[in-house]
């Protein structure tokens, strides 16, 4: 049965690029391929980095806590593998800049590859016999941050915070970005495990009111999580809204304006709103770390691009190379341009195929020529036509060509007297410009720089 | 395992979508205007058109040669510019000035500010106004249309000095106000200027071929409805004012959108992405200011149009309007 649930429901500004999930929306969730080695970076999330806790070679057990920090805004990171630590240092990485890592060689004889736990979760699950405590430190302990991509600590946003009581729980199933669809794929294949995870959330946070929100290029998971929520009883007090498919949808400012028609304050987090969004992966992991105790060592990533040769979503573990996950899915062929972490729109483009995957990491692009187009694959910036496109699908309301061009000039007060701190670097501006100026780019360089002025990076 | 990748900042897709195609939109809608200009003034308009289009394409290579620039040709901005410029000329106008108007246009009005996306005024009316005050006599020249008897001029049975040349609807209405004239023989061209019929410069007589581009460019969505809605209805609402004052003394508003360069203004001139503002509301604003200066120039102003100083005025402020028009971000100012 296809249900055609055609939603009005978005933001303003924003764009629709082709949407590419086509490659990878049917396949089933795969177990990733067996690792050698892997490596865990130290601060895959915002807030304080991790301080390690074990030493080189010293031995470490799946699921074993190896890294963690005292201070409120962290989450810890624990090994996926049974082995043996090979070395603690710096390491680059395109998306996290350079940061400390572990790496961890596998025991060969020792390891048993780890399977979702999505089948023991039943439709009755309680949330009830779990105290609000009890899920705030499973879910710190976990290390479990934001799947969807900032990979902000969850225990903070669902943690009752007297100061900012919160009231509603959105359930961010949107996945605006194209080709991913490793949340398309959870929440047909662990519907009742996010069902589960939504509960805990909620208990946890005390929110009175739960949303699943869907965009409506994805009729089939709206209509499982809606037949699953029936079966349970549930579907009174959590209720599955689709949402327009629109690029960014999933941004978490645009989702709230989307269904509740509020604005998260410029430069404001959800929670001053009364507000708190997660992801479903998010809420699948939180379900795991409560109910079975296990952390964030696993999850499901999208391996995607024309240049694959065995596109999927795949379960691999956290720290496993992006070179050997590309390898497992047919290796990239000469006619690929850009290995992308992340989605075209947002994703980094890396040269260095040995950097890990992290808890936030979605989808690995794999870009050809074709794919990209001639106008980004030549770079060639033409002259601004002040045409004022970036204006219009900008969904934050800025005047994008203003920023960028002020920064291209140097004049970073200029930038600042256009709001450049209320950009969420969707990339809407970039992709629309017919001159081909990455705009985007212009008002990130200009960000890093007013952040090194304001010594809040180092140089 | 591949050494070649790219690197570079997100995103990595775009629309298909550019300068050009921009460009090459605008030229198509303004197909209707020049086959309007071809069929009323026939070889005059394709002297013209080509020597414009020509010309202006020239002064850009040459310019981006001395300024030792890439070539910018590719982008169609100066095919656009000649044609704007030639459709703004009175389809007399001499080769010789058609070019100097198409030269000054580019050389002046664009390239020495850096090229397309760097100028301040529209490059065609800097053109116009250039040629206007050097050579008033040939820009105030009006053709019979090829289509309407020479000998029998529907307009004016005064045009007997030189039958092939007439006035402007526009310029009998100029002497309706100075009371040399009675306002019901302006009115009653109102339905030539609808259709086209009539003196003027080559591209604006036909009303309804340049609704048909402007339609066009806005189902295309090239161009904004902003800056044509707010320049009609201003206009047309200023004109209105002045009408019902004095219905003996002023034309009709609608005689007003019908006739001169109101509404290639309204669809192509103010319409340049580059001199015009950014914001939606800064674009209401251009537009009302241009509508409004047009109807001052014609009705109390010394000449019979107004479209080229209205237009180059309201250039001159829109840095001004953008900076007062600034849009405020979706969640509010930022706190500090």
């Amino acid at each position: 049965m296809k249900i055609h649930t055609k939603s009005k429901l978005t933001f303003s500004g924003g764009t629709h690029p082709p949407e590419e999930k086509e490659l990878t929306r049917d396949s089933e969730i795969e177990q990733g391929p067996a690792v050698k080695q892997v490596s865990i970076m130290l601060s895959q999330h915002l807030g304080a980095v991790c301080e390690p806790l074990v030493g080189k070679n010293e031995q470490v057990k799946a699921e074993q806590k190896i890294g963690d920090c005292d201070a409120f805004v962290t989450a810890p990171v624990h090994s996926p593998i049974n082995g043996k630590v090979k070395a603690i240092g710096l390491q680059s990485h395109a998306v996290l800049g350079r940061s400390h890592a572990i790496i961890i060689e596998a025991d060969p004889n020792n390891n048993t590859p780890k399977y979702p736990n999505a089948d023991k979760f039943t439709e009755d699950f309680d949330a009830e016999q779990y105290s609000v405590g009890q899920i705030c430190d499973a879910v710190r302990e976990a290390g479990i941050v934001g799947m969807g991509g900032a990979g902000f600590p969850t225990r903070v946003k669902i943690e009752p915070n007297p100061r900012l009581p919160k009231e509603t729980l959105i359930i961010n199933g949107c996945e605006c970005e194209p080709y991913i669809t490793c949340d398309y794929r959870i929440m047909l294949e662990w519907t009742r495990q996010i069902i589960a995870g939504i509960k805990l959330a909620r208990k946890a946070s005390g929110c009175s009111r739960t949303i699943i929100a869907i965009e409506d290029n994805k009729p089939e998971a709206i209509e499982v999580m809606n037949e699953a929520l029936e079966r349970s009883g549930d579907s009174d007090n959590i209720r599955v809204v689709p949402v327009k498919t629109k690029y960014p949808q999933g941004g978490e400012r645009q989702l709230i304006k989307a269904i509740l028609d509020k604005n998260v304050p410029t430069g404001g987090i959800p929670p001053m709103i009364g507000l708190v969004v997660l992801n479903v992966a998010t809420a699948a992991a939180i379900a795991e770390a409560v109910v079975y105790n296990q952390p964030l060592t696993h999850r499901v990533v999208t391996v995607s691009g024309e240049a694959i040769a065995r596109p999927g979503n795949y379960y691999v573990p956290i720290g496993i190379p992006v070179e050997e996950l590309l390898e497992f899915c047919g290796g990239v062929t000469q006619k690929s341009t850009k290995v992308v972490v992340g989605g075209p729109m947002m994703g980094i483009a890396i040269a260095d195929l040995t950097m890990p995957i992290t808890k936030t990491t979605g989808v690995i692009t794999v870009l050809t020529k074709r794919q990209i187009g001639r106008a980004k694959y030549e770079r060639r910036q033409t002259a601004c036509i002040r045409c004022g496109r970036c204006l219009e699908v900008c969904p934050e309301h800025l005047i994008p060509t203003k920023i960028a061009h002020a920064v291209k000039n140097n004049l970073l007060d200029v930038a600042e007297s256009y709001y450049i701190s209320g950009c969420i670097e969707c990339g809407c501006c970039s992709y629309v410009c017919p001159a081909n100026i990455e705009v985007t780019g212009y008002i990130k360089i200009g960000k890093l720089t007013l952040a090194k002025q304001k010594k809040k990076i180092p140089e | 395992m591949l050494r070649d990748l790219r690197i570079s900042c997100s995103p990595h897709i775009s629309e298909r979508f550019s300068t050009r195609s921009v460009m090459i939109d605008v030229i198509i809608g303004l197909v209707p205007a020049m086959a309007a200009a071809g069929y009323y003034f026939r070889s005059y308009a394709l002297i013209l058109i080509s020597t414009c289009v020509i010309s202006s394409v020239v002064t850009e290579w040459l310019c981006n040669l001395i300024r030792k620039k890439e070539n910018s040709l590719g982008d169609f901005s100066a095919v656009v510019t000649g044609i704007i410029l030639a459709l703004s000329l009175p389809p007399s106008v001499p080769v010789w000035a058609a070019i100097i108007g198409s030269v000054f246009s580019i050389a002046i009005g664009k390239m020495v500010f850096g090229g397309l996306g760097a100028n301040v005024f529209n490059p065609a009316m800097v053109g116009r106004a250039f040629l206007t005050v050097s050579f008033g006599a040939l820009m105030t020249t009006w053709t019979v249309p090829a289509t309407i008897d020479a000998t029998m001029p529907k307009i004016s049975a005064e045009n007997t000095i030189d039958a092939r040349t007439q006035a402007t609807p526009l310029a009998f209405s100029k002497e309706a106000i100075k009371g040399k004239k009675e306002i019901a023989a302006v009115n009653e061209q109102l339905k030539s200027t609808i259709a086209g019929e009539v003196g003027g410069c080559l591209g604006e007589t036909s009303a309804v071929a340049l609704l048909i581009g402007g339609l066009y460019l806005m189902i295309r969505r090239t161009i904004n409805f902003h800056i044509p809605f707010a320049v009609i209805v201003s206009a047309v609402a200023f004109a209105g004012i002045f009408y019902l004052t004095d219905s003996d003394k002023y034309a009709q508003p609608v005689f007003h959108l019908t006739s001169g360069g109101l509404l290639l203004c309204a669809f192509f001139i103010a319409t340049d992405p580059v001199t015009a503002p950014l914001t939606p509301k800064g674009m209401w604003i251009f537009g009302t200011g241009i509508g409004v200066l047009i109807i001052l120039i014609r009705t109390i102003g010394e000449y019979p149009e107004g479209v080229m100083y209205a237009v180059l005025l309201m250039n001159a402020v829109t840095p001004l309007i953008d900076r007062f028009c600034k849009w405020v971000p979706a969640g509010g100012k930022p706190h500090v």
